[in-house]
């Protein structure tokens, strides 16, 4: 490479350099800016890290909001996590960490070549990533339904039975904690939280917040994890290529490690 | 050397780290031993919590023993499923400035907090 100004195929190889735009001497994937491979491959897993790192910055962010006020209202916390469904946050845990095992076997098969187990990795990653959502649209929704009188969501949808009790855990106005539950808690720091009529809001705001930008990211997780299924079976991904599932796959552990904290921080509240 | 010397400086004609490096390979054996210890940890944070339903102990310690198990949960997963390491040592860098970012972020915001007398109770908020 020592010469630039001519053209790099015909430093490389005689003839076809046109055809071939200079990749005669190795395969397509790789880029002219780099000399080898593998220090393709290193830089855009290094770049995918700086990503991850500004990913972690951001829920951190939330992480920071979220001790300050747990250490103002332990009590307000362990009452209102009360409220939140632990089993199916639980199952939840164990959808996600199994799909990142498949994710990690998807990588492993594509750096052996292995196209069909790589597909089937990476569709069983995708159902694993939809049923997490699913889960959690139903847990969404299981709150909306409160608000709108209703025991669950499908008795909303139907007309069935009403709740029995007055609550509706989703920020907002018509935000209500239900009153057979801790008063004295609330009374004790209502003055504290200026501008809120429960202080129990403040643990479900944060909820939706942390567990709704959680799900964003699992919406871009699946689409990522779509396409790398598509250019798998397109044949895109070789022994010596398989860069993409690589970095994918790192979002995807992420958007886990994630979940790792907040469902105990949520969920597992005394 | 040129085929290291822009992401790895320091392991030129080092043979055997170079080869660690670059052909590093996680098998899968490991994987499901991995995946074994995570659901291990998983039922672990849930039955803490479930015990510390019926004992009387500090709140503190029961919130450093589920950050605990969510902390050694991450490491598992960013040491083999992220690969860190059989990756670089930028990469691996990187890996750990995030935490160390984080740590900076809590330790300032909070003793900015508890300098000004954190939580609310014990005193009014400047």
């Amino acid at each position: 490479m020592a010469t630039t100004t001519t053209t790099q195929g015909s430093e490389v190889q005689g003839h076809g350099a046109h055809a071939d735009h200079g990749h005669a001497g190795h395969g397509r994937e790789l880029q002219h800016h780099f000399e080898t491979a593998q220090q393709q491959k290193e830089a855009a897993t290094l770049g995918m890290w700086v990503f991850l790192v500004t990913e972690l910055m951001l829920f951190g962010g939330i992480f920071m909001a979220y001790t300050v006020y747990r250490w103002a209202f332990p009590d307000i916390w362990a009452e209102a996590a009360h409220h939140l469904n632990t089993p199916l946050g639980a199952l939840n845990t164990v959808v996600l960490l199994v799909s990142s095992l498949t994710v990690a076997l998807a990588v492993n098969a594509a750096e052996e070549g292995r196209k069909q187990r790589l597909i089937r990795l990476l569709g069983v990653t995708m159902v694993l990533g939809v049923a997490f959502l699913g889960i959690k649209g139903y847990e969404y929704s299981e709150k909306f339904a409160h608000c709108a009188g209703y025991e669950t969501p499908i008795a909303w949808a139907t007309s069935g039975a009403p709740l029995g009790e007055t609550e509706c855990l989703v920020p907002g106005r018509a935000f209500v904690f239900p009153a057979a539950h801790g008063e004295a808690a609330a009374d004790a720091h209502h003055e504290v939280t200026p501008g809120q009529s429960s202080p129990y809001q403040l643990f479900y705001l944060l909820y939706f917040i942390a567990t709704g930008l959680h799900a964003v990211h699992m919406l871009i997780g699946l689409s990522i994890v779509g396409m790398l299924t598509f250019m798998a079976a397109r044949g895109v991904f070789t022994s010596v290529y398989s860069t993409p599932v690589e970095i994918g796959g790192l979002y995807w552990h992420l958007i886990d490690i994630i979940w790792v904290f907040l469902f105990p921080l949520f969920y597992l509240v005394h | 050397m040129a085929e290291h010397s822009n992401t790895m400086p320091g392991t030129d004609g080092h043979a055997a780290a170079s080869d660690h490096h670059s052909h590093g390979h996680i098998g899968r054996d490991t994987y499901y031993r991995v995946f074994a210890a995570l659901m291990v940890l998983m039922v672990l944070t849930v039955g803490a919590w479930w015990i510390e339903g019926f004992m009387e102990i500090p709140r503190v310690l029961g919130v450093l023993i589920a950050m605990a198990i969510a902390s050694s949960k991450t490491v598992l997963i960013i040491y083999y499923f992220m690969h860190i390491k059989i990756s670089n040592r930028v990469t691996q860098l990187y890996a750990a400035a995030a935490f160390i970012g984080l740590a900076i972020l809590f330790i300032i915001v909070m003793g900015d907090y508890f300098a000004r007398g954190w939580p609310p109770s014990s005193g009014p908020l400047p």
